[in-house]
């Protein structure tokens, strides 16, 4: 146990005279997250913003062959505009995002009272186009319905009876877990973060040991191999945990300061922020022994490091899975690595409580996983080839 | 007091199966300076790391003070002082640091990690630069360091790989005095060496080895005879078998 402790202060104490790292390794975290998630979502905030309430500019193909739906379009804050010479090229270029076109039979058919063809030009793979588009969409429809009705009314038929159904929509969905949609992919961070934060002193301490040549006269002392990898591997959780919880201070006070916008009302209370620490400690916890793992199976610290990309995907795969084929939340979700992680995160951002049964579930895989990957790692490190790098 | 029998070990390369050490056997005993002499990549270094337990061996043992090195590696790495071929002294740590690091490693309290420390630094002459980073030290600032943490916790046995490589001669000088001080401690020291002059100044007994096997050995007047040769460079030029690798 003092040999885990020395090796342990030792560690710390080489990383910590290291200054630049450690400030990287700290700081950068805590800086850039919440700039990061408070930057998107106010730029999505204001984007919808200017899109929904600024007066809309319609290039209308031909206007003068429906002077009265132009009329009613400008009572919607949509101004019409002369078409350009190329519509199709001028939406293709992103000049405008909507198009609207009065076909020649428009006014003929108007008069016959049947259904007349107005054409609307945008381009659907254009994220951008999504509001405009709508407005020009829930403008034509509520024209249509009022000039409808009017026919209806003409003719003596109550308008009501063109309607059998009308849905009604209640969404009960409550004000924190709406908020929390917003944070799809703050688990994603936080398990990123957790997981590999302290990736470079983990694969510095066992490979860059080795590669150095001082893990010779370290593992010819008699301490123990296992201690002295536990020593390592306390160290790095220790320095991950404390870089977790810098993370979550710089997001519990940029969501206090943030006021207004989509992540007004998450859950960052001190309660929730040690929960989610909790739930983070088990991911600390594979994330080093995985990576002692590999350090103490490869040649150089190049070659661990090489490992890193396809690390770096492994927390996305749940958020993507449920992106793709949303499920309940289950019991035995708390039980797969990266998934059960997703799933706690979000439901205490979204202030939901977890059960007893759940929690132990959690814990029991999470650190069940890491004690696994413990007893690999020392297997490894009593490999002769370890100590030996010349 | 070391015994060494019969050792084996080979590596893999790609042109094949490559016998590093192939037999070597010999003993060194309290109170003595053994040295193993042989040119580069004759199988020294990793003679020397089955002794300390970082290798295991294909065949054959060693007994440090009687006990097995395979069967009871921590027992007998707690009774050897060990400075590897790769010094690996901590960049970020100081010398006095580095020290105490292995001290505590080797279960020793901080009273004792201090006043051995202090002994040392006066015995190798490192006042100057022992609460200093090691990060810049010279080659000889390095070496020392190794030595005082390989040795802070007084072991009966020390083996030392190459302890004066890439050193100047007044250091050497320096460190020739601080071995013939631990041999007059009573202690087991075993050194390896490319360099003949060195070995012959030092060695009450000298092991020559080469491509894995031992020619010859005995000490220096016993090579001499052996060899027929009245100069300790000839003698050891003919026990080897050619003149490669070896300095002069």
């Amino acid at each position: 146990m003092s040999i885990i402790f020395t090796v342990m202060r030792k560690e710390l104490l080489d990383l910590f005279r290291d200054r630049r790292t450690v400030m990287l390794g700290l700081f950068m975290g805590p800086l850039l997250f919440p700039a990061l998630i408070l930057g998107i979502g106010a730029m999505a905030e204001s984007r919808a913003k200017t899109q929904l309430e600024s007066t809309l500019e319609l290039p209308v193909i031909n206007a003068e062959r429906a002077a009265n739906l132009v009329a009613y379009l400008t009572t919607r804050d949509i101004e019409v505009i002369d078409p350009p010479e190329d519509p199709q090229q001028a939406i293709r270029d992103q000049v405008y995002e909507v198009i609207l076109s009065i076909p020649e039979d428009y006014a003929e058919r108007w008069r016959a009272s049947r259904p007349a063809l107005v054409e609307v030009l945008y381009d659907s793979s254009r994220q951008d186009s999504r509001i405009p588009v709508s407005r020009v969409e829930s403008a034509l429809r509520s024209y249509s319905r009022e000039v409808a009705t009017m026919r209806l009314m003409l003719r003596g038929v109550d308008p009501s009876l063109g309607e059998a159904l009308v849905p009604g929509r209640r969404d009960v969905s409550t004000p924190e877990a709406r908020r929390g949609m917003a944070l799809a992919f703050l688990p994603y961070l936080l398990i990123l973060s957790a997981f590999l934060g302290g990736a470079y002193l983990v694969i510095d301490v066992t490979a860059g040991e080795r590669e150095r040549q001082s893990l010779e006269p370290l593992l010819a002392t008699p301490s123990s191999r296992e201690a002295i990898m536990s020593g390592k591997i306390a160290a790095a959780c220790a320095f991950g945990m404390l870089s977790l919880l810098l993370i979550l201070l710089s997001f519990k006070l940029s969501f206090q300061f943030a006021g207004s916008g989509p992540f007004r009302g998450v859950d960052v209370s001190f309660v929730a922020m040690l929960k989610l620490l909790a739930i983070l400690a088990p991911m600390v916890l594979i994330g080093t022994t995985l990576l002692t793992l590999i350090a103490a199976s490869v040649k150089s610290v190049k070659e661990a490091q090489s490992y890193m990309s396809v690390l770096m995907l492994l927390p996305i795969i749940p958020t993507i899975v449920l992106l793709i084929s949303p499920v309940k939340n289950q019991l035995w979700m708390f039980a797969v690595p990266f998934l059960a992680q997703n799933q706690a995160i979000l439901m205490v951002l979204r202030a939901e409580s977890i059960s007893v049964l759940e929690w132990m579930v959690y814990v029991g895989a999470g650190f069940g996983l890491g004690l696994l990957l413990w007893l690999v790692a020392a297997r490894l490190y009593h490999r002769e080839k370890l100590a030996i790098s010349a | 007091m070391i015994k060494v029998n019969d050792l084996h070990k080979t590596f893999k390369a790609k042109t094949g199966l490559v016998r590093a050490v192939d037999g070597v056997s010999f003993e060194a005993p309290d109170g003595r300076i053994t040295g193993l002499l042989g040119p580069n990549g004759a199988g020294k270094t990793t003679t020397l790391r089955m002794l300390y337990t970082l290798m295991r061996p294909e065949q054959g043992t060693v007994h440090v003070d009687g006990l097995d090195a395979v069967r009871e590696a921590a027992a007998v790495r707690r009774s050897l002082g060990v400075l590897p071929d790769a010094r690996g002294v901590y960049k970020r740590l100081t010398a006095r640091e580095n020290i105490t690091y292995f001290g505590r490693l080797h279960g020793l309290d901080a009273d004792t990690i201090a006043s051995r420390t202090d002994r040392l630094v006066a015995a190798l002459g490192m006042e100057d630069f022992i609460d200093r980073q090691s990060e810049g030290f010279s080659q000889g600032q390095r070496t020392k360091t190794a030595i005082a943490r390989a040795l802070v916790h007084d072991p009966k046995n020390v083996i030392l790989d190459e302890p004066t490589n890439g050193l100047d001669v007044m250091t050497t000088r320096g460190l020739r005095d601080f071995l013939l001080t631990l041999k007059s401690q009573g202690r087991c020291v075993i050194l390896s060496s490319h360099i003949m002059q060195e070995v012959g100044l030092l060695c009450d007994h000298i092991v020559i080895i080469a491509k894995g096997k031992v020619t010859a050995q005995g000490s220096a007047d016993t090579l001499r005879r052996l060899s027929g040769e009245e100069n300790l460079e000839d003698a050891f030029v003919r026990l080897i078998g050619s003149e490669e690798g070896l300095a002069a």
